[in-house]
């Protein structure tokens, strides 16, 4: 066995044998040239492949054999590891090891700032730093490196974390010494993120924008690699293209901005592989669709203190079944073949890695996989394979030795050698003393020593008659120190001595607290009996079931137990029609309002609306008894901001025609389920109202439980939000924000025509290029795709349409005729407070209207909004609808409807349609949905009175033939809320009472979007 | 005559007399049984079907101390620094403001004016909605002092600008807060029980009706732990009137609520669940909650566009009675209970002999926005315009496009 010194001998010559060539030399010049040979090791190859009793050769760095057969070359430094084990040394495929946070450029004034602060020839947005690379920055950082070679890490991809388009990554090892000599591939990765970090520049100020900006980037880099004449330099695009050929790395901090991030890639043909954050298992049939490998953490939450029951209700069950759920991650996606790395990223104390990775073992991981996600698959995303991440001839040596079967609870790291230089982390000559001995001293009387614990802080017990009594223990290479203070004498008992292996036996002498010498020993009897335990361990611990949304009022799928089917089934319902009966049915068609109906409901469509209605008896057919009750079209709410992620505005400049709630649709937002409770069965989700050109809008239906893009309704048309007033001239945000054009009703029409008159050139250039052949194209002068001129095209060649947020009539008056005389026309006007003013001329052009019923008074523009506008307009023929704007009184529009009869006495008739089929009529869906008849979807709403009364109640909300809301549901589930919440609760407090760290839980602010809503941090929300 | 007559104590006439005389109601009574000398009376309204009401009230209402919100120079609700007891509402009451015609189109006939801000607010009066000037309509002066009980977390201000919060974090002035309170608390009374005074204090002066029992303390606080601070709080001050305002998380101490002798005055239940995980109509229900309790309550609508959505109050009781409460007790929840809770129940509040006749004519239920249809109404026995600017825009523009 050697000796410590000579270990810490073979470290001081390994590094000085690491020079570099070109660098002059300060003294003699040290190069040495050693082999090193590992014998009789457990040589773990790779995940796939392991050699017993194999020799492991290195020499400058790089393994040159590995094996049973290898033979010793003479003059070789050997070490035998009998009992030991060799493993790949871990990849980190995202860290920003070494790298210095980048500090950004501070804002020059507290107004908006609508350029780059950046200065050189570099792109228009901060954000985009496609020039940055890492191994132009990176800096060995010896204590950070340290701690991650504990952890049994050999290299690291490393980067600055910092922008949207963050640069290139490089591979480095975690060696000390010079970067010339760590540095393993320079720019091995593309780096990509939503969060737009220290740019001090306001766009993009959401989500949305985030993601604009960076589609943007992709077509201005194409178009820049293909403009010869580069009248522009652009050093960020020049670089975004150069970083194309690499690996694309995308971090996310959702599992819905995972499937956000590959959509972007499937537009631009790139498959990312994406950074997770650890909740994939909560959308994984989605996740599994994308195709992509993932990056994921291992940052479990921490338990929250729950012991009080008021503090406790503002932890969500989303975060307790987060909490529970967390560590079963890595085992979902394993069981679904999503191939993925796992990194160290996002854990507050790195020093949980190991206690982490063995849960999510216990919880199913399997350790094959777990050492692939930590070796070979993070060498293969960053295209290293063929230099680190397994130990073959040829490859750079860097591996760990251990007591063991790594994933052991009790293995320990012994050294960590990084491109052929140990690193010690547990001196493998320590000897391991654990186990039972027949202990005696002075009398000779045979006592039980028990010692245990970890290798460096072991924890030793003698048995004394029935009493316990602590020993302290100390091991320093053969020598061994115990003192104890035993009951039956006073003073402590001092033992020294040596230790003796095989079997181990330690002996020696000691004195007694009066100072008299004894001999003493102790003979190795036993291991550990720790197995049982270990087995009860090894089960698999139990965790509730996903709920989809992953919140309250989410359901399960059906059959799917905790990712033991091998696949996620569809969500199925138990019925395959619905069939009401006796019901009064409110047609919103020419029949009208008619009395005893049974309505008959199939696949997804109203299939038979008749006096009586016998259920086909091949259908399992959901018979509702509607006697007393009424049945009208699914409300539709055409202004909502429900549903909508990070940023409901991206108002940082005139126009962001370019962004698209569609991208920011959010599944898991319990106000869909709210609306659902009011009857709500579609919705437009508007961009805010904070510039006159706003964002593209999405039309959703609310099926609950569904993800985003299932939400969205089939093939409907496309819409932009317009905004004028107050809002875009940004007259009530305080006295910094007199810097973004317009700041007067002026200006906005002024920007209306900008815009326009660019679209249209934009169109015919846009036009002619397509009508070019191949050749052509490829000759001429490339044409330049601008997302945000294309979206007003679209309104152009009515292709989109514009729903505008509107107050007053100068301004009313104003779109009308910029529309007018550009060629497009306004399809709804929207809030039109004051559109009984110019109803007329809304009419003459067959503009629509969407406003609220009785709001007013809150801003000067609203000063002469009157509750009977709703009626005056449906009065003069306009489309009218009444909107909420808000996620309160989204849910109870019939109500608001029912206002226009109390003001302007409008038919009841009339003013329940101007919930349900006007705003499908300003949707363009009333071909679908808006009203009950036969062939249209069965988009339905069963109310416990007539609809429009404030004692209505709704019972059921029916969207495509699913119940969606169910009053009688809606009861069981908040007693399986309350269970589900005490069941993860009594866990919690089992963990406080073992001793785990707890977190104060904390109120969060709902996510509640109004038009003038604007985030300041957007990832941070 | 013959009208369907709520009463405002939970009770209803089906076919009632009302007599008035003098600004008071003189008669009520059953039309089925009563016979009355009709030549006693100048005017008879026929009210065969229609149904008589109470003149709603408006309690914890800026209204006429807030014209357009947006606009700054608009806004008398709100004074700078955190105690002020001595703040009076009553003299910043605009009744010329174009937000309270409207208001009392939907049959609500009398507020209480408060003040917003701070840890005290200041002292709110209660109005009628008519009247020349403030005088006029001064129904109740200062009829109690308002505090806001200090949040035990919150959210800071990231940016001053446009008002975005950060996350919430304990708030740790709030032991700071408490002991300022007490300190307040402590020196009123003490300046109160003193004879002579050495030096006069405005805001122990202000203070001195809290502790004699002619004002109501009005505590707002709408979290659990918070209510339940300020409910042991006040206790050690023996006050008689104690008012809770908000009580969102109230029903969940209903006990201690009933124990103290403590009513609740509801705000806006037009609102979302507190928590995703809560029932989803738990706001609508919380009204109900209480009844079922046992505990005191009235409703009010404080919350964004406050004194323009005050109209909407008469809605917020129907709600109230289609999730639980009988439409009686939601009538009583916006007249009779909120005059208990005002202090002004002996007098108004309620379709009773001997009370103002502050009342008001509907063709329909009042409670539903679908039928709330007020066709005369009456303060003190007068009979009030009930035009108001928006029916004259209406009928401007109707006039305009020579619609019907």
């Amino acid at each position: 066995m050697k000796k410590i010194y000579s270990v810490l001998f073979t470290f001081l010559i390994a590094i000085a044998a690491f020079g570099q060539e070109t660098f002059p030399v300060n003294g003699t010049t040290n190069k040495i040239h050693t082999t090193y040979a590992f014998t009789n090791a457990n040589i773990v190859v790779s995940a796939d492949e392991t050699i017993a009793n194999a020799t492991l050769l290195i020499k400058d760095g790089i393994i040159i054999g590995a094996g049973t057969k290898v033979s010793i070359p003479k003059g070789c430094a050997v070490y035998d590891l009998k009992g030991k084990s060799i493993y790949p040394a871990f990849i980190d495929a995202y860290t920003s090891y070494g790298v210095a946070d980048s500090k950004g450029i501070p804002k020059t004034s507290p107004g908006p700032q609508m350029e780059s602060n950046i200065k050189g020839a570099y792109g228009w947005n901060q954000a985009v730093k496609a020039e940055v690379d890492a191994y132009k920055l990176f800096n060995d950082n010896s204590s950070a490196a340290e701690e991650m070679r504990k952890l049994g890490f050999g290299s690291v991809l490393t980067f600055q974390k910092d922008g949207i388009v963050r640069g290139s990554a490089v591979v480095v090892s975690l060696a000390d010494g010079k970067e010339n000599n760590l540095i393993i591939a320079d720019k091995a990765a593309a780096m990509l993120s939503f969060d737009k970090g220290t740019s001090s520049q306001d766009y993009p100020s959401s989500l949305m924008g985030a993601i604009a900006l960076l589609r943007q980037t992709y077509l201005d880099a194409n178009w820049y690699k293909t403009d010869k004449t580069k009248k522009e330099y652009n050093i960020s695009l020049d670089a975004f293209n150069n970083l194309q050929t690499l690996p694309q790395i995308f971090e996310t901090t959702d599992k819905l901005s995972a499937l956000r991030a590959d959509k972007i890639g499937d537009e631009f043909k790139t498959k990312y592989i994406i950074k997770g954050c650890g909740n994939e298992y909560q959308r994984l049939d989605d996740i599994k669709a994308t195709n992509c490998k993932f990056i994921i953490p291992l940052n479990f939450p921490a338990a929250f203190d729950v012991e009080d029951a008021y503090d406790a209700t503002n932890i969500s069950l989303t975060e307790l079944k987060q909490w529970e759920m967390a560590p079963v991650n890595a085992f979902a996606l394993e069981k679904n073949y999503i191939p993925f790395a796992i990194t160290t990223a996002d854990l507050k104390d790195k020093k949980d890695f190991w206690k982490n990775l063995r849960k999510a073992i216990t919880y199913g991981l399997s350790e094959q996989q777990a050492l692939k996600s930590l070796t070979t698959i993070p060498a293969e995303m960053l295209n290293v394979s063929d230099k680190i991440g397994s130990l073959k001839t040829g490859m750079i040596a860097s591996f760990i030795i251990t007591s063991g079967n790594l994933f052991d609870e009790k293995t320990i790291i012994y050294e960590n050698w990084i491109q052929g230089i140990p690193y010690k982390i547990n001196d493998y000559n320590t000897i391991d003393v654990r186990g039972v001995y027949n202990f005696s001293y002075q009398d000779k009387r045979l006592y039980e020593l028990k010692i245990e614990g970890e290798i460096e802080k072991l924890k030793a017990t003698v048995l004394i008659d029935t009493t316990k009594t602590p020993v302290n223990i100390t091991v320093t290479g053969n020598n061994v120190s115990l003192s104890f203070t035993p009951k039956d004498i006073a003073g402590t008992i001092r033992l020294s001595g040596n230790i003796s292996t095989d079997p181990i036996r330690m002996s020696g002498k000691g004195q007694t607290p009066e100072g008299d010498w004894i001999d003493w020993s102790a003979v190795f009897k036993s291991t550990n009996t720790t197995t049982v335990k270990k087995d009860s361990a090894k089960k698999q611990p139990s965790f509730g079931k996903v709920i989809y949304p992953f919140c309250a009022y989410g359901k399960p799928h059906e059959e799917e137990v905790g990712f033991i089917k091998e696949k996620i089934k569809e969500f199925k319902n138990p019925y395959d029609a619905i069939l009401i009966k006796h019901v009064t049915v409110w047609t919103n068609e020419q029949e009208g309002v008619l009395k005893n109906q049974d309505v008959y409901i199939t696949e997804g469509r109203i299939v038979r609306i008749d006096g009586d209605i016998n259920a086909p008896k091949t259908a399992f057919a959901k018979v509702i008894d509607g006697t007393g009750k009424h049945l009208t079209a699914g409300i539709i709410d055409e202004h909502s901001h429900i549903a909508i992620s990070n940023g409901v505005n991206e108002g940082t400049q005139a126009s962001s025609a370019e962004v698209r709630i569609g991208d920011v649709i959010t599944s898991e937002d319990i106000n869909i389920y709210r609306q659902l409770s009011g009857g709500v069965t579609s919705a437009q989700l508007l961009h805010g109202s904070a510039n006159p050109i706003g964002g593209q809008s999405a039309i959703i239906k609310l099926r609950w439980g569904k993800s985003p893009e299932e939400m969205k309704f089939e093939k409907a048309d496309g819409y932009i939000k317009f905004a004028l007033g107050e809002n875009v001239k940004q007259s009530n945000w305080g006295d910094f924000n007199t810097v973004r054009f317009p700041q007067s009703r002026m200006g906005v029409e002024q920007v209306y025509y900008d815009y326009f008159t660019r679209a249209k050139e934009y169109d015919a250039k846009q036009k002619a290029f397509g009508a070019m052949s191949d050749k052509e194209k490829a000759s001429g002068t490339p044409f330049r795709r601008d997302l945000e001129l294309e979206a007003l095209a679209e309104i152009l060649n009515k292709k989109r349409f514009i729903t505008c947020h509107s107050y007053v009539q100068s301004e009313i008056n104003m779109l009308m005729h910029v529309g007018d005389s550009m060629g497009f026309q306004v399809n709804t006007f929207t809030h039109i407070l004051e559109g009984y003013k110019v109803a007329d001329k809304m009419k003459a052009r067959n503009i629509g209207g969407s406003t609220f019923s009785d709001w007013w008074a809150y801003k000067m523009e609203v000063k002469e909004a009157i509750p009977y506008n709703a009626s005056l307009m449906n009065q003069m023929g306009i489309v009218t609808a009444i909107n909420s704007d808000d996620a309160e009184m989204g849910r109870r529009l019939n109500q608001e409807a029912a206002k226009s009869v109390k003001y302007g006495g409008t038919s009841e008739e009339d003013a329940l349609k101007m919930v349900t089929l006007n705003p499908a009529k300003l949707l363009h869906i009333d071909k679908k949905v808006g009203s009950i008849k036969v062939g249209k979807d069965a988009d339905v709403v069963l109310w416990s009175d007539n609809p429009l009364s404030v004692y209505a109640k709704v019972e059921k909300t029916i969207v495509d033939g699913v119940i969606y809301f169910d009053n009688e549901e809606d009861v069981k589930m908040r007693i399986e809320i309350q269970k589900e919440r005490a069941r993860i609760i009594q866990k919690m407090l089992d963990e406080k009472k073992g001793g785990a760290p707890v977190v104060k839980p904390m109120p969060k602010k709902q996510k509640l979007y109004g038009c003038d809503d604007m985030e300041v941090d957007y990832m941070n929300e | 005559m013959n009208g369907i007559a709520h009463l405002g104590t939970d009770s209803v006439i089906q076919n009632s007399l009302i007599g008035i005389k003098d600004g008071k109601i003189t008669l009520l009574a059953d039309a089925t049984t009563a016979k009355i000398d009709r030549a006693a009376y100048e005017e008879v309204i026929d009210a065969t079907g229609k149904n008589i009401y109470p003149g709603f009230i408006a309690p914890n209402s800026t209204l006429g101390l807030t014209e357009i919100e947006a606009v700054r120079a608009t806004n008398d609700f709100r004074e700078i620094g955190s105690t002020l007891p001595n703040i009076r509402s009553i003299i910043a009451y605009n009744t010329d403001s174009k937000i309270i015609p409207t208001v009392r189109t939907n049959g609500i006939l009398m507020a209480q004016i408060t003040p917003r801000g701070g840890m005290v607010s200041g002292t709110s009066s209660i109005v009628v909605l008519d009247g020349w000037n403030w005088e006029d309509a001064a129904y109740k002066i200062d009829d109690g002092i308002h505090i806001n009980w200090p949040n035990m977390v919150g959210r800071k201000a990231l940016d001053e600008d446009n008002g975005t919060f950060g996350p919430y974090e304990k708030n740790k002035e709030y032991i700071k807060q408490t002991n300022e309170l007490k300190k307040l608390f402590d020196d009123a009374k003490a300046y109160s029980e003193t004879e002579i005074k050495e030096e006069k204090n405005l805001r122990m002066e202000s203070m001195k009706g809290i502790f004699n029992g002619t004002q109501t303390l009005y505590i707002h606080s709408n979290d659990v732990k918070e209510i339940v601070e300020a409910v042991n709080f006040v206790k050690k001050y023996e006050l008689k009137r104690v008012v809770l305002v908000g009580g969102k998380d109230s029903w969940l101490v209903t006990d201690l609520l009933k124990q103290n002798n403590i009513a609740v005055m509801v705000s806006r239940t037009h609102d979302l669940p507190q928590y995703p995980e809560d029932d989803v109509d738990l706001p609508y229900k919380l009204p109900y909650l209480l009844q079922k309790a046992g505990v005191q309550f009235c409703l009010n609508n404080e919350g964004g566009m406050e004194a323009a959505g005050a109209r909407n109050l008469p809605f917020l009781a129907g709600t109230a009675a289609a999730y639980g409460l009988t439409k009686e007790q939601a009538v009583k929840s916006i007249t009779l209970s909120t005059a208990k809770m005002l202090g002004i129940d002996k007098t108004t509040g309620s379709i009773e002999v001997g009370k103002d006749a502050t009342l008001f004519i509907s063709n329909g239920d009042a409670l539903d926005m679908r039928t709330n249809n007020v066709e005369k109404a009456f303060i003190k026995g007068k009979s009030i315009d009930l035009d108001n600017e928006q029916k004259a825009l209406y009928l401007k523009y109707k006039n305009k496009y020579g619609l019907k």
